[in-house]
């Protein structure tokens, strides 16, 4: 009788520890939603400033490549799991026609900087005094996507954290139809 | 004896009953009755987890007007859920494959039943 | 910043508490001392009040130097709401988590004062505090609530707009996180048990009391979750199989499993090991189902937002299971009883039934819900795993359940003796195939429908024997009210809430129609019985969302079906259904779209239908308030049982 209750909790512990490396394993699903803008369709607005780590970035000069624009903060829970797929994204789509670029959202210089080391310095981020940038793009809570095609017209908005083979996907469907 | 006469009874009774119910059972097998259950296994496309019968979003709705459309040309069930997963892809079906690896969401019930009933009777010889 | 610094302080005075009791419950044990750890269980309470204070501080007074409130809370927020924003996202949930396990383990401290020497309640308090532990430490780290928010910002995203025109957002989360934690104490009390060998005398059933508290609450909070969505979702249902769903009915279906089972081992002192492996397993599937609705591995409309707790929360559940089946497999073979089933269809044999049932649908559900993971990892692909699925497992489990209903409490002890059984059963089965008869000749004759209401008149049959057994008992022995205190009287309340609960719900979903109507102004039909008119359009602005509500009467009753767009983030619309209720049926209207091109607060538009005229959805569910009415059944019936004396007792009062 022993062996049964023993054999019975053998079989549990194997099946627990199968499942919790499985579940441990897994990786938050991220979602953002397309959502309608007035933007869609226009002229991308101006976009240029000074990097976080020192520099200039400027949207003009990114003309003839696919521009993904992301408006993030520190202080934004779903930035801080965006960010690490945001900078694969970006590595992985470095020399076929594709640039990323933050924008600081309403946020303190140190605390921006000290998020962007920690999590995603794969991409630059561009800082937004005063939130003029912010106020062009219409953004009223991060995280926010643009996805700007090669001729300079926003294709796409994406609220919510976007991961990055929803956003591999969405930069595709851009490039096919412009 | 006695007992036995109203068990009797009683079942007859029952049969009675079973038996109405059957004969006056609403036929289930017209084109929107066909058309209503196919709904409830196709998932809305921009919904996590709800049927194109009770969602109301776009996509859902015309999802349904497919469902129809192909119900009326007279393809088959099996036809129609195939042509619907090869334009939204395997996830729209909101049960998944019987085959391959979905196999395991139907053998493993019984199985669970199985061992838990081999358990209970070993349990209960245990004297 | 002095906000973040208090808050942070006060979660570290709590996490010393628990910490603290932790400490001294174990020297107590290994001294074999009284153990002074109420007072640690005190600090760590106060702390975390402390903690909660200083949030809802935050969030009433819109202080936007914490990031959850800006991110949460907005200044034109209800007071309500700003309220239960506490626990709208993941940081400022487990704020009430802490509170309700701080609140429990000083209660069972407390409750169980005089008996502060024995080791049970020493090792019990222990596993407590260390839970207590855990989820503060969580706190302090990844999932903190007190982050500072750098930015000077004046204004914040508000709360979702699903998690704020409903006030039920401040009922569903409190009653289903005190059935989670609750879970906690009988866990405890297993692992305890365990440790000190001593499975008999008064620790299982008080055991099964903290359970049927848990129960009670998180069956309530199940069922408030259900009206919730039901009430603001729009789509007229209320349970989806939804991941999040499954995570809260897994040890829902375990903690039921193993209050009956615990019944056989207060009368024949059966079961103990089984029992106590349903006690560990529904705290197991509690922190197992928390980390689904916190991980963000599963999609869920009901899921937080993702989060690094993912692998810390299956830590605590790998730690739970794994000390759990550990212990038993260490003293299992001394716990067993030395008595078995006498026969297969005796009461206990129909218990041992009840068992397999309930765990044999929990191992089915768990598996269903991982399965797109599983599917994925090997595949690739996404799958889904939905209704379709679950409900064809879930219906022949539901109908044997409801067999046992009308059986078991019938049922001798011991034996099974046909003749008694159909002596006690006679007038319910009479009473069910009249009550089908009579259906079939007024017209109700699908199947589904028959052969649930046949069953539901059974056990409710053998719910009101009992319970006019126990009266009769009470009033043989002077005292009617005693009844009340009677062992099976909670329990076949219950039963009888459940029954309604089960017409409810076979009865909506078998007859529920769905229909699209288009209305001019002034004009009115007549559907599925019921006259639906449309009189005009109302619209409504406030700071808090602006709405186009629509004057819709059905069946004499005024209702405002809405579309309403909520301020602060991104100007989020929802739709908002309007429901009119009674005991007969429900009839859900929802604004679908507005004719023309006059389309205010972000209704579809239809272009092809003339301007002025609205598309509503009208569906008519039968029966539907049965579920709440049910659930309340059920609520109250639990918490007699919370009093039911024991086996027993019952002889001697």
């Amino acid at each position: 009788m022993k062996r049964s209750i023993m054999l019975s909790s053998l079989a549990a512990i194997v099946v627990v520890v199968a499942l919790s490396l499985f579940l441990a394993t897994r990786h938050p699903v991220l979602g953002a939603t397309e959502a309608p803008s007035p933007l869609l369709g226009k002229a991308a607005p101006q976009l240029s400033g000074t990097k976080l780590g020192g520099g200039t970035w400027s949207l003009k000069s990114e003309l003839g490549h696919v521009v993904v624009v992301n408006f993030w903060a520190s202080w934004c829970g779903p930035c801080r799991v965006e960010a690490p797929e945001l900078s694969a994204f970006a590595w992985q789509e470095r020399n076929k026609g594709v640039d990323l670029v933050g924008v600081v959202f309403n946020d303190s210089l140190s605390a921006a900087a000290a998020f962007a080391a920690q999590y995603g310095s794969l991409y630059p981020s561009v800082v937004d005094p005063g939130g003029v940038i912010a106020n062009r793009y219409g953004i009223t809570s991060p995280p926010t996507t643009f996805v700007i095609n090669a001729k300079g017209v926003v294709e796409a908005t994406l609220l919510g954290p976007v991961g990055a083979k929803q956003l591999e996907g969405v930069v595709a469907h851009v490039k096919a139809t412009s | 004896m006695k007992v036995l006469r109203s068990f009797a009874l009683w079942c007859v009774a029952l049969l009675a009953v079973v038996v109405f119910s059957i004969a006056l059972r609403p036929s289930g097998s017209g084109t929107l009755a066909r058309t209503q259950h196919l709904e409830t296994l196709v998932r809305c496309p921009a919904c996590d987890d709800l049927s194109v019968a009770v969602s109301n979003a776009t996509s859902a709705i015309a999802v349904r007007h497919e469902i129809a459309t192909k119900v009326r040309q007279g393809q088959s069930d099996n036809q129609i859920l195939t042509s619907l997963e090869s334009v939204y892809g395997t996830s729209i079906l909101l049960s998944p494959p019987s085959s391959g690896l979905g196999v395991l969401l139907w053998i493993v019930p019984l199985l669970v039943v199985v061992l838990l009933i081999v358990s209970a009777l070993r349990l209960a010889r245990r004297r | 910043m002095t906000l973040t610094w208090l808050g942070r302080v006060c979660l570290y005075v709590s996490f010393v508490g628990t910490l603290g009791g932790v400490i001294e419950q174990l020297r107590a044990l290994r001294q074999h001392r009284t153990s002074r750890a109420i007072r640690w269980a005190a600090l760590a309470l106060v702390g975390i009040v402390a903690a909660v204070g200083v949030m809802e501080f935050a969030l009433i007074t819109h202080n936007f130097s914490l990031a959850y409130v800006a991110e949460n809370n907005a200044t034109f927020t209800p007071l309500l709401y700003s309220i239960t924003g506490m626990w709208s996202a993941l940081e400022g949930s487990l704020l009430l988590w802490v509170l309700l396990q701080s609140v429990i383990t000083f209660g069972v401290l407390y409750y169980y004062r005089r008996d502060r020497g024995d080791a049970v309640v020493g090792w019990a308090t222990t596993v407590l505090f260390g839970i207590a532990a855990f989820f503060t430490l969580l706190m302090m780290g990844p999932a903190d609530p007190f982050l500072h928010n750098a930015a000077l910002v004046h204004q914040g995203a508000g709360p979702n707009a699903l998690l704020q025109d409903n006030p039920l957002v401040a009922a569903h989360p409190p009653f289903l996180y005190l059935g989670f934690v609750g879970f906690s104490v009988p866990f405890a009390f297993a692992i305890a048990m365990l440790i000190t060998g001593r499975v008999q005398d008064r620790w299982p059933l008080e055991q099964r009391r903290w359970t049927v508290l848990a129960w009670g609450s998180l069956s309530l909070g199940i069922v408030l979750g259900a009206w919730w969505s039901y009430q603001v979702l729009g789509w007229g249902g209320f349970w989806g199989w939804d991941p999040v769903e499954n995570a809260a009915l897994l040890p829902w279906l375990t903690a039921t499993a193993y209050i009956h089972s615990v019944i056989v081992q207060d009368r024949r002192g059966l079961f103990r090991v089984w029992n106590l492996s349903l006690a560990i397993a529904t705290f197991a599937l509690t922190i197992l189902g928390t980390f689904f609705t916190r991980s963000g591995v599963l999609v869920s409309v009901h899921a937080f937002s993702s989060s690094t707790l993912g692998p810390l929360l299956i830590g605590l559940f790998f730690v739970v299971v794994i000390s759990g089946a550990g212990l038993l497999a260490w003293r299992g073979d001394r716990l067993r009883a030395p008595v078995g089933v006498d026969h297969p269809l005796s009461r206990e044999g129909l218990f041992v039934a009840n068992n397999i049932l309930f765990v044999g649908f929990a191992i089915v559900v768990l598996l269903g819900t991982v399965f797109p993971l599983l599917y994925q990892a090997v595949n690739g692909t996404q799958v889904t795993v939905g209704t379709p699925y679950f409900a064809s497992v879930a219906a022949p489990v539901s109908i044997l359940l409801l067999v046992l209903m009308a059986i078991a409490p019938l049922v001798s002890w011991r034996s099974a003796d046909a003749r008694v059984l159909w002596s006690r059963t006679r007038v319910s089965a009479w009473a069910a195939t009249l009550t089908i008869a009579v259906l079939l000749i007024v017209g109700i004759r699908r199947p589904a429908e028959l052969a649930a209401v046949f069953l539901a008149v059974l056990a409710a049959g053998a719910a009101l024997r009992t319970l006019r057994g126990a009266l009769l008992a009470a009033i043989r022995r002077g005292s009617w009210r005693s009844a009340v205190r009677a062992p099976a009287t909670g329990g076949m309340i219950v039963h009888l809430g459940v029954v309604i609960l089960a017409v409810g719900i076979v009865t909506s979903t078998t007859y529920v129609t769905r229909t699209e109507v288009t209305l001019a102004t002034g004009q009115s039909t007549v559907i599925d019985g019921q006259l639906i008119g449309f009189s005009g359009f109302r619209n409504v602005s406030d700071a808090l969302r602006s709405a186009t509500q629509l004057r819709v009467s059905v069946d004499g009753h005024r209702l405002l079906p809405a579309v309403t767009t909520y301020n602060g983030r991104n100007g989020q619309t929802v739709g908002t259904p309007a429901i009119d209720s009674n005991f007969t049926r429900d009839v859900y209207v929802t604004f679908e779209a507005v004719g023309g091109n006059g389309s205010t607060s972000g209704a579809q538009v239809r272009n092809n239908l003339p301007a002025g005229s609205v598309v509503l959805g009208v569906t008519v569910e039968p029966l539907l308030a049965w579920l709440w009415l049910g659930g309340l059944v059920i609520g109250l019936g639990s918490a007699l049982s919370f009093f039911r004396r024991r086996y027993n007792d019952e002889v001697t009062t």
